[in-house]
């Protein structure tokens, strides 16, 4: 089995388990949210981290995440979407409340890096095969930097404004302008 | 409902990209629940993204974040908010019933309310269980549903060497010989593949073997049985 179809097939199958144990975890079976601990939450902790940069707060958001996730399994609904499609939408916006929380402060160290570099190295770890590196590579530079870095760094539209130095209201323009562009390429 | 234009489709994007302010999310939350084309887009777009969360290297969120997480739903507060199973439902409602000496009629009430939620859940019990064994020692059990799924649940840890696999096979019939159903790498929940084999008997042979990594390089058993049993019908 080559690489590609065997990680397809894992993803399925991966899928499958998660969705499974959300519908435990609706009845009331902790141990189904272990399963879903065991086959997410390493990467999840992952992804928080690339948003908040400091892996105390992304172990909070991955906390936070399944605390949510134990008490709303039963809104899940198969017919709406994936499962882990579902889950990540939930660490999202966990990590997000932490990262714009007002009442704390978080030192922001992604002010000091460069959003070139940021958003290349983002890129290259994509697939080659991608279809969303190959539509993200087709945008110019600093366009690209927008979406990217709002994806997996969080940043807002003043945070991105400011590291790339323009006006707000350009931001908003090139993220309006990036998404109809990825839209049309990804179909 | 008409599909989303393009205006949609980018408040859409910002809304998974997290770029929407309080308001517009929280109208975006709103109108989610009742137009389904636009909560097809918001998926849609969190698949294309979702390829950026499939570049972290996995690594194990270790046991100390789980007991934090376990005992944060631990917590009433949490807890009372979470569907309990029917059966627990129906004992806390009798409990309920006893201790505030309710009427006769409500009591009539609550055990009706009781035994639907009991109904409800005997709808999705399944309808033949395996239970593996290693000698007295039950490992999992395969759960038969009446839709044709099979779940394999674990029922206790099972150690698996590095570069091995937890390999689970069935015996549809002796001519037929031993058929891989499902490959995992630690003992979980597992949903099994036997769609393509004729519909599961009453005394049909489960097991599970260790095998290599990617599987049984000969598509028959070939590592030692850990766990075994056979199909009976559930009551």
């Amino acid at each position: 089995m080559d690489a590609m179809s065997d990680s397809a097939t894992k993803d399925q199958a991966t899928e499958a388990q998660v969705a499974a144990a959300l519908a435990r975890c609706a009845t009331g079976d902790r141990a189904a949210l272990r399963v879903v601990y065991d086959a997410e939450a390493g990467r999840m902790a992952g992804v928080a981290r690339r948003m908040l940069r400091r892996q105390d707060l992304a172990e909070e958001a991955v906390q936070d995440t399944f605390v949510r996730v134990w008490r709303s399994a039963r809104t899940y609904d198969p017919g709406k979407g994936a499962a882990r499609s579902w889950l990540y939408a939930i660490l999202r916006n966990c990590a997000l409340s932490i990262l714009r929380d007002e009442g704390r402060f978080i030192a922001d160290e992604h002010v000091a890096e460069e959003a070139a570099p940021m958003t290349e190295s983002a890129l290259a770890r994509l697939p080659e095969t991608s279809a969303l590196r190959r539509c993200l590579e087709r945008l110019d530079p600093q366009r690209r930097a927008v979406v990217v870095l709002a994806y997996v760094h969080g940043l807002s539209h003043g945070e991105l404004a400011g590291k790339l130095g323009v006006p707000l209201g350009t931001v908003k323009s090139w993220v309006r302008r990036s998404l109809i562009s990825l839209q049309e390429c990804m179909g | 409902m008409n599909a989303p234009d393009r205006n949609e489709q980018t408040i859409a994007a910002e809304y998974v990209l997290g770029l929407l302010d309080h308001a517009e999310n929280a109208d975006m939350e709103r109108r989610l629940s009742s137009d389904p084309a636009l909560a097809r887009e918001v998926e849609s777009w969190r698949l294309r993204f979702s390829e950026f969360d499939d570049t972290t290297a996995p690594r194990p969120a270790g046991d100390e974040l789980w007991r934090r997480v376990e005992t944060a739903v631990a917590d009433p507060a949490v807890r009372a908010e979470t569907a309990a199973p029917a059966f627990t439902r129906f004992w806390n409602s009798l409990a309920v019933l006893r201790a505030t000496a309710m009427g006769a009629s409500l009591a009539a009430l609550v055990l009706a309310v009781g035994l639907g939620f009991a109904i409800h859940a005997a709808r999705q019990q399944p309808i033949m269980i395996a239970v593996l064994l290693d000698g007295d020692r039950a490992g999992a059990v395969v759960h038969t549903f009446a839709d044709g799924r099979h779940v394999l649940l674990p029922l206790t840890s099972i150690d698996v060497p590095r570069g091995r696999a937890l390999q689970v096979w069935t015996l549809p019939s002796r001519e037929r010989g031993p058929v891989s159903v499902g490959l995992m790498n630690q003992a979980r929940t597992l949903e099994l593949s036997l769609a393509d084999l004729p519909a599961t008997r009453p005394d049909q042979l489960f097991e599970i073997t260790l095998e290599p990594e990617t599987g049984s390089p000969t598509g028959r058993p070939t590592g030692p049985i850990l766990f075994k049993g056979n199909t009976a019908s559930a009551l």
